[in-house]
């Protein structure tokens, strides 16, 4: 059991959502308790851990038998004396595994559905601003059954956000989403994050996914919560990583495109401050774009390396060194957190510590590039 | 004897008021069976397919001690309304066995997304459950209206057959028969085989449309 900690410096963490509670349902019981900040928390575990039953009971779409569920300071739930806030009363926007978009409504009477019943004092959330942010202009007068699965999934999220939620919930929006529009959708949730500030809790199966975007973690086992706190050591600790097999952790940076190379030439994206030097790609440049990169990609060295055919060589200090089942997580921050994998032998011969500088290397070939925005629809 | 048109009036009257009784109970028992899991089920599905199994005439014996002179609802037997009530009770059976399959039809996540975006139970109804149902409801209360206008053993126990009050579509022609008035008769047969064939012309007509329909909205939901 790992305790709750801090989370990344400069989010506030102090409880947007505090809940403690119980429901039974058949042999199946659910007994958790938590705090959720105003980051974005990861909800993760195994298939029937109950992820899916806590966010309902939190959405307020099922009753807990007993506990207290606490949103900003408002009771939504009470076990004793009873109290229960129903969900139309909640404001907490719900975004659900396949969008469940209603069929019979546009996409613009889709998003405006939830925004009408919004008072007008509670309009926080500047509807034409999230049709921008998720690309959704082009697709208004559409019908929902003419989308693409990654186009559904941002539809529902603006609907869910053109109420202006003070915590949105979103199941598994990527279950049913091919690779490349992980991405895509990966970013727009970064983007409506850090633009709109509205914290989220997101339930993911994809260790590489929590790790790029949440800024803390919930561990859910059998309907109880096993491990809480910030994703790198959540996620990495022995205990918890064996829950999820051998699931390779990728590094997933937002970039933008410099140079698309092409012909034996190589690429060039901007990830906040560094560049990186790419395989050749059919992006224009200043066009966003995901870097994955495998943790057990990169070779760190203590010293800068010369006379490499690799061809990035970047400069971070190490933030963290977790020891898992079967070696070394380092965490190295080169503007953002990067994930190295390591071997416990390589980390004794180089005695490694928080704080040291350390140099990346990684092959030019060993990057992949994920679209961060459709290239074309439909 | 009563007009032909006194005829026709009188059966589209008791048949719409049959109609305001049986829609509203149907809907609500449909809908009871279909999104609660509720004790009893099967005694509500029992009680109510009844009517379609029992002979008509049972229905409206069991009606006339309800409603007669010694019942607890004295006063009430041999009305228009007695009429309407006795045509509600046998066109429930159908309504409710139509509305059933075309609330299954609805996705229940969509009903809960509507409420976690702030729509209470009856405007989720009135915005989601109801479009999304509509063409099965619509054929539901259409076989339910054909089936009232053709009502003819439970009205005549419980109801009589009162020219101006109670005689129906169905009951004009029996008694015209019954006078050799064949030349009469035929009128009024006429008149209910053109009604009967509109009307499930129409219900076909939306029950196919409301298949495919169907069909598009879940693949829509890219399950």
């Amino acid at each position: 059991m790992i305790s709750p900690e801090a989370s990344r410096p400069g989010r506030d963490t102090n409880g947007v959502l505090r809940f403690s509670f119980t429901r039974v349902q058949g042999d199946f019981s659910l007994e958790v308790a938590g705090n959720f900040g105003a980051g974005i928390t990861a909800l993760f575990g195994p298939s029937g851990s109950g992820k899916t039953t806590l966010l309902n009971c939190l959405a307020g779409l099922l009753k807990p038998d007993d506990g207290e569920i606490v949103l900003y300071g408002r009771d939504l739930y009470r076990g004793s004396p009873k109290m229960f806030v129903p969900p139309e009363k909640r404001r907490i926007g719900l975004v659900f595994q396949d969008g469940a978009l209603f069929p019979h409504m546009s996409v613009s009477g889709n998003i405006m559905y939830g925004r009408a019943l919004t008072p007008e004092a509670d309009r926080r959330v500047d509807v034409d601003h999230v049709v921008d942010l998720l690309g959704l202009r082009p697709l208004m007068d559409r019908s929902p059954g003419s989308l693409s699965g990654g186009e559904r999934q941002r539809v529902a999220i603006a609907r869910a956000l053109a109420m202006s939620p003070g915590l949105l919930l979103l199941d598994e929006p990527m279950a049913s989403l091919d690779a490349h529009l992980r991405g895509v959708v990966l970013s727009y949730l970064r983007r409506v994050h850090d633009d709109l500030g509205i914290p989220m809790v997101y339930v993911s199966h994809s260790i590489s996914e929590v790790l790029a975007l949440a800024d803390d973690a919930l561990v859910l086992s059998r309907g109880r919560v096993v491990a809480s706190g910030r994703p790198s050591r959540v996620l990495l600790d022995p205990v918890v990583g064996g829950m999820f097999g051998d699931d390779p952790v990728e590094n997933l940076l937002d970039g933008t495109v410099i140079e698309q190379g092409g012909a034996g030439q190589s690429g060039r994206v901007r990830v906040g401050a560094i560049e990186i030097v790419t395989p050749p790609m059919d992006r224009p440049s200043g066009a966003p774009v995901i870097v994955a990169l495998g943790a057990e990609e990169i070779i760190l060295a203590t010293e800068k390396p010369s006379g490499l055919s690799a061809r990035n060589v970047i400069i971070g200090s190490i933030t963290d060194l977790d020891p898992v089942s079967n070696g070394v997580y380092a965490s190295v921050d080169i503007g953002v957190p990067m994930f190295v994998e390591l071997t416990q032998g390589a980390v004794d011969a180089l005695s490694l510590e928080r704080g040291q500088d350390a140099y990346l290397v990684f092959k030019t070939s060993s990057i992949k590039l994920l679209d961060a925005e459709p290239l074309v629809d439909g | 004897m009563s007009s032909d048109l006194t005829i026709v009036l009188l059966s589209l009257r008791v048949a719409t008021v049959a109609m305001l009784i049986a829609l509203p109970i149907g809907f609500g028992l449909s809908w009871l069976l279909v999104r609660k899991q509720i004790r009893g089920r099967f005694l509500i599905e029992a009680v109510v397919s009844l009517p379609l199994a029992l002979p008509p005439v049972v229905i409206g014996y069991g009606l006339l001690i309800l409603l007669g002179n010694r019942g607890p609802f004295d006063g009430l037997a041999f009305t228009t309304f007695a009429a309407s009530l006795a045509s509600a009770i046998v066109a429930l059976p159908l309504i409710v066995r139509t509305f059933v399959v075309a609330l299954e039809g609805v996705d229940p996540r969509l009903e809960l997304a509507a409420r976690s975006l702030g729509a209470g139970p009856w405007r989720v109804l009135m915005t989601v459950t109801i479009p999304l149902a509509y063409r099965g409801l619509v054929a539901g209360a259409l076989i339910g209206s054909v089936r009232a206008l053709s009502e003819f053993g439970a009205t005549i126990v419980v109801a009589g057959n009162i020219p101006g009050r109670t005689q129906t579509v169905p009951l004009g022609i029996f008694t015209r028969i019954q006078a050799g008035d064949d030349q009469a008769a035929i009128r009024l047969v006429v008149v209910s085989i053109t009604l009967a064939v509109a009307t499930l012309i129409v219900h076909d007509l939306l029950l196919r449309r409301g298949g495919l329909d169907g069909r598009r909205n879940r693949a829509g939901f890219g399950a």
